[in-house]
């Protein structure tokens, strides 16, 4: 399905941005993502960090540019800037830390109040592998994904679950927006100046449903 | 008062710096670093408990000369002169640290002290303000720490199990590295009591390494402590002009790469800088190269974060030619994970930058 590729060489570029609370595990979702690394031992993450990688939907290259943001309160004013031009979001909480869930709707406000309105947003409980220490049931993280009309996974960054779907399903339905979005005015897709940031102008929330990938 | 002497002996350590091209790389950074009792150097007597292993010789000719030996050791016994003085010359012991402080023997623990204010420069003071200083530390903690913020205190737990994962000091098992972590996290604890409007802010624990260390630290961030108020991110002091005053002094020193980052490639100081700053650097480069860093900062007569500035520009003109040929992901790619580089040629950069940041810079 995906493989890594050249920086180069790709059709489509989107921008995509890792938000939650700190400590759920953003940074190691995106190393496992990007470099297929996961460390217990990571350092926080002050600011912004940045990554790519390249993926391939139907026969074209997309390439995600994905902003790692800091997740502490303090970093929030600052870290905002890294939203614009973003068309995906994860929006990852802890699943052994209710708290981090508590928070997930601060952080949809902010990222609506952020972005365009037809952002594609994954929500993802993470570190699913810590099953005796749950205390956020899929049921209540899928009524609340079902409610804000994003879509849903749970993921693993240390056991490597789901961390590809979770990614490859957020640039899949960009990449399915903004194609038919192309078709509809009839134009070539590929015809879109390389190295801009595509913005979702199509009304997203019509192909939406919720993915389910519980563990 | 000994004249003349040093001088000379500095130079010579510097002609033996091996220059290296702009933005080669060195390969990964090494961990080979025993901790160097960050502040707290007095309590350590024996030399070797803090000796650093040499790095690898970059260029594997041997260039570690008996020239360089012998200028490493009459660097070393110029700071010991200096600080076995009665009245301690603050002007001289700026311009040694400015050079590198050398490792080892706590003499940078207590020259750092002298550069931060913590100490006096008058030696006989010393013993009497170290003891009445950790009697109040003591007091604090014993006031202040009883009822901690849970949330505060979580974060902090969360934290210090992820500094410096790569330093024996801080992580592992060992009762060495618990006794550490448990000394830093009173220190930020107390630190966020004593500062409700900034309390505690993610990467602290990054930069501070119990009594001695708290009020070093205390001093150390009271120099860029508004770069941790969110209330002044948009105030001349806080972190946002801080990074345009970085990229004002790009902008004077190299206009062309000024451009290309902002302009042609859109990679602004927030992507890449806002770590650099608030960090002080500590998790750009190995630990013996921020140890050296820190000596230029703290010496520096214009302030902490008038160097910081001058470093960080000098970051990128090193790196210039890198970013010219780089668009935007390899730029960014670039400057969050600065590669290894001649220390010793960086802050020559920086120190010879036109520009005077001290002019807007608030500091001492």
């Amino acid at each position: 399905m995906s493989a890594y590729r050249a920086d180069e060489d790709y059709d489509y570029l989107f921008k995509l941005v890792l938000i939650g609370d700190s400590g759920v595990g953003k940074s190691n979702l995106l190393s496992r993502f990007t470099r297929n690394e996961f460390n217990l031992e990571s350092k926080s993450t002050i600011g912004v960090e940045f990554a790519t990688r390249s993926i391939r939907v139907d026969d074209k290259i997309v390439k995600a540019q994905i902003w790692d943001t800091a997740g502490q309160e303090r970093y929030r004013a600052i870290t905002s800037a890294y939203y614009r031009g973003a068309v995906g979001a994860l929006l990852v909480y802890d699943v052994t830390r209710h708290v981090t869930f508590e928070n997930v709707e601060r952080w949809l406000k902010e990222l609506r109040d952020h972005t365009d309105a037809n952002i594609v947003i994954m929500f993802v409980g993470n570190k699913a592998d810590l099953r005796h220490l749950r205390a956020v049931s899929t049921e209540d993280a899928k009524a609340f994904a079902e409610r804000e009309n994003t879509y849903f996974m749970e993921t693993s960054a240390l056991e490597s679950l789901n961390v590809e779907n979770a990614f490859t399903e957020v640039l899949t339905q960009i990449y399915h927006v903004v194609s038919r979005k192309a078709l509809d005015i009839g134009d070539d897709p590929a015809a879109l100046p390389k190295g801009e940031t595509i913005n979702v102008k199509d009304d997203v929330s019509a192909v939406k449903k919720v993915g389910c990938c519980s563990v | 008062m000994k004249n003349g002497g040093s001088d000379p002996v500095l130079e010579s350590g510097e002609e033996l710096e091996i220059m290296e091209p702009n933005g080669i790389e060195l390969g990964h950074k090494e961990n080979v670093y025993e901790f160097d009792d960050l502040v707290n150097g007095t309590d350590v007597d024996n030399e070797d408990a803090f000796r650093t292993r040499k790095r690898p010789d970059k260029d594997g000719s041997g260039q570690v000369s008996v020239m360089e030996v012998i200028a490493a050791d009459e660097k070393r016994s110029d700071v010991e002169y200096e600080l076995s003085q009665k009245e301690i010359n603050l002007e001289k012991l700026r311009r040694i640290a400015s050079m590198g402080l050398p490792d080892g023997g706590g003499l940078r623990a207590t020259a750092w002290k002298l550069l931060l204010g913590y100490l006096s420069p008058s030696h006989d003071l010393w013993e009497k303000e170290l003891t009445e200083n950790r009697q109040k530390y003591a007091m604090l903690k014993e006031e202040l720490l009883l009822s901690p913020h849970t949330e505060i205190a979580e974060q902090i737990d969360r934290d210090l199990l992820r500094t410096h994962p790569d330093m024996k000091f801080f992580s592992g098992e060992s009762s060495f590295s618990k006794k550490n972590r448990e000394a830093m996290r009173k220190i930020l604890l107390l630190f966020a009591k004593l500062n409700p409007a900034i309390r505690y802010v993610q990467g602290m624990n990054e930069v501070n390494a119990e009594a001695d260390s708290f009020s070093c630290f205390v001093r150390l961030l009271s120099d860029s402590v508004d770069h941790f108020c969110q209330q002044l991110d948009n105030s001349p002091v806080g972190i946002l002009s801080t990074l345009s005053r970085l990229a004002e002094l790009l902008k004077e020193n190299d206009e062309e790469l000024w451009k290309h980052l902002e302009f042609t490639t859109k990679v602004k100081p927030q992507f890449y800088a806002f770590r650099w700053i608030t960090l002080l650097l500590t998790q750009e480069f190995n630990f013996q190269s921020i140890l050296r860093i820190w000596d230029s900062l703290l010496s520096n007569p214009f302030g902490i974060q008038d160097m910081l500035l001058r470093i960080c520009c000098a970051m990128l003109l090193c790196m210039k030619s890198r970013l010219l040929s780089g668009d935007f992901a390899a730029n960014l790619r670039l400057l969050q994970h600065y590669p290894d580089i001649n220390i010793e040629h960086l802050l020559r950069v920086a120190q010879d930058l036109s520009a005077d940041t001290s002019s807007y810079s608030l500091s001492l």
